[in-house]
C-alpha cells in the first residue's frame, strides 16, 4: 500500500486518496477561485480542503458522495476566508484565465479576452450563492439535487438563485 | 439557416427550464465559428465552462500534497512500534521463566534417576559362601524328590465308580 494511499473498504468499494481525493483539486479550485476571486488563497484553499479531508480518513466509510462532501467542505472554507477579510472591488487581472486561443489574428483573441473578462465581471458581481450555483451548474454541470447536497440548500433555493442569476446575467448582456 | 430551435432553448435556458444534456447543445452551438450575429452577443457566455475547465492546478501541488500526507502516516506507524516496543520485555521475561523452569524440571528429573541407580547398587548377594549355596541346592534336591513320589502314589489308586457314587 502507498505511503499516502488509505484504502477503505466501504461496501466493497476502495477509495483511494491518491486516486479518488486527490484528483478533485481542479474543481475544489476552480470553487474557491469563484468565491474568493484570489488564486493563491484559493490554492491555500484546496490545499486545506484536502487535509482536512485526509484527516478525517477514518470517517470516510459514513460519507455517501466524496466529490459533494468536498466541494462542501471547500465552499465553507472559502467563505470562512471572504467573511475574514473585507470585500474588494474584483481586478479583472485576478481572475484573468488562460484560454486556448483558437483566434487566427491577434485582434481577435484581444476582442475574446476582453469579452471573455467583461462575462467574468458580470458573474463575479453577483451574490455568492448565485456565482456558485452558476459555477456549479454551467461549469461543473451539476444537477439541481447536487448543488442543493454541496451547498446545503433546498432544491426550490437552487432554482430560485440560478433563474436570478441567469436574468441577471442575460439583461447585462444585452446592455452591453 | 433556421435557428428557430435554439432560439427556444435559449428562452428555456435563461428560464431554468433546460436539462444538462440541452444546456450541452447550447454550448457546443456557439463553440462554432458561424453564430449568427443576433446571436454572437451570448457566444463569450457560453464559451465560458471551456475557458473556466482550464484552471487548473500544477503537478508541484500534487507532490507538496501527497508529502505532507505522507509524513502523517509515518507517524502512525511510529506509535504503533513503539506500543509493541512496550510490551517486548514482557515477552522477553515469560521467555527467560519458562527456559528456567524447563532447566529445572529437567534437573530434577536428573536428580531422581540418580538416586535410583544408587538403591539397585547397594543389593548384595544373599549366598556369599560356596557351602551355603551347596547346601541350599540339596534341600532343593530333597523336596522335588518327595513331590515325584507322592506323584507316583496317586497315579496307581483305583479309579472312582461313577455309579458308586450315585448310589451313595
Amino acid at each position: 500500500m502507498c505511503g499516502s494511499s488509505v484504502l477503505i473498504n466501504r461496501e466493497m468499494k476502495e477509495i483511494s486518496f491518491k486516486n479518488d481525493v486527490l484528483p478533485l483539486k481542479d474543481k475544489l479550485f476552480r470553487l474557491a477561485l469563484r468565491i474568493t476571486s484570489n488564486r493563491e488563497e484559493a490554492e491555500d484553499i484546496v490545499q486545506d480542503t484536502l487535509i482536512k479531508l485526509w484527516n478525517q480518513r477514518d470517517e470516510w466509510s459514513a460519507i455517501q458522495n466524496m466529490e459533494t462532501y468536498s466541494m462542501t467542505v471547500c465552499r465553507n472554507l472559502s467563505l470562512d476566508t471572504i467573511n475574514k477579510r473585507e470585500r474588494q472591488n474584483i481586478s479583472l487581472d485576478e481572475t484573468a484565465h488562460d484560454q486556448p486561443d483558437i483566434s487566427r489574428t491577434q485582434d481577435e483573441a484581444l476582442i475574446r479576452q476582453q469579452q471573455m473578462d467583461s462575462i467574468q465581471a458580470i458573474i463575479q458581481q453577483l451574490p455568492e450563492k448565485q456565482r456558485t450555483i452558476i459555477l456549479l451548474r454551467d461549469i461543473e454541470e451539476k444537477s439541481y439535487q447536487e448543488i442543493a447536497d454541496i451547498m446545503g440548500i433546498n432544491l426550490s433555493d437552487v432554482k430560485v438563485n440560478l433563474f436570478r442569476a441567469r436574468q441577471t446575467v442575460k439583461t447585462k448582456i444585452n446592455k452591453s | 439557416m433556421n435557428y428557430q430551435y435554439i432560439e427556444q432553448l435559449l428562452e428555456r435556458y435563461w428560464d431554468c427550464q433546460t436539462t444538462l444534456e440541452e444546456e450541452q447543445i447550447l454550448r457546443s452551438f456557439f463553440k462554432q465559428e458561424d453564430v449568427p450575429n443576433h446571436l454572437m452577443q451570448y457566444a463569450p457566455f457560453f464559451a465560458l465552462e471551456a475557458a473556466e475547465k482550464c484552471e487548473k492546478l500544477g503537478e508541484d501541488f500534487d507532490k507538496r500534497i501527497l508529502a505532507m500526507t505522507e509524513t502523517e502516516n509515518k507517524t502512525v506507524e511510529a506509535k504503533q512500534v513503539k506500543l509493541t516496543t512496550r510490551l517486548a520485555p514482557f515477552f522477553k521475561a515469560a521467555a527467560v521463566v519458562a527456559v528456567l523452569l524447563t532447566i529445572s524440571n529437567i534437573a530434577e528429573r536428573a536428580l531422581q534417576n540418580n538416586s535410583a541407580s544408587s538403591t539397585m547398587v547397594g543389593v548384595t548377594d544373599t549366598y556369599t559362601k560356596k557351602e551355603d549355596i551347596t547346601a541350599k541346592i540339596k534341600i532343593i534336591d530333597h523336596t522335588q524328590s518327595e513331590a515325584m513320589a507322592k506323584a507316583d502314589s496317586l497315579k496307581q489308586a483305583p479309579a472312582i465308580n461313577k455309579e458308586d457314587m450315585m448310589l451313595e
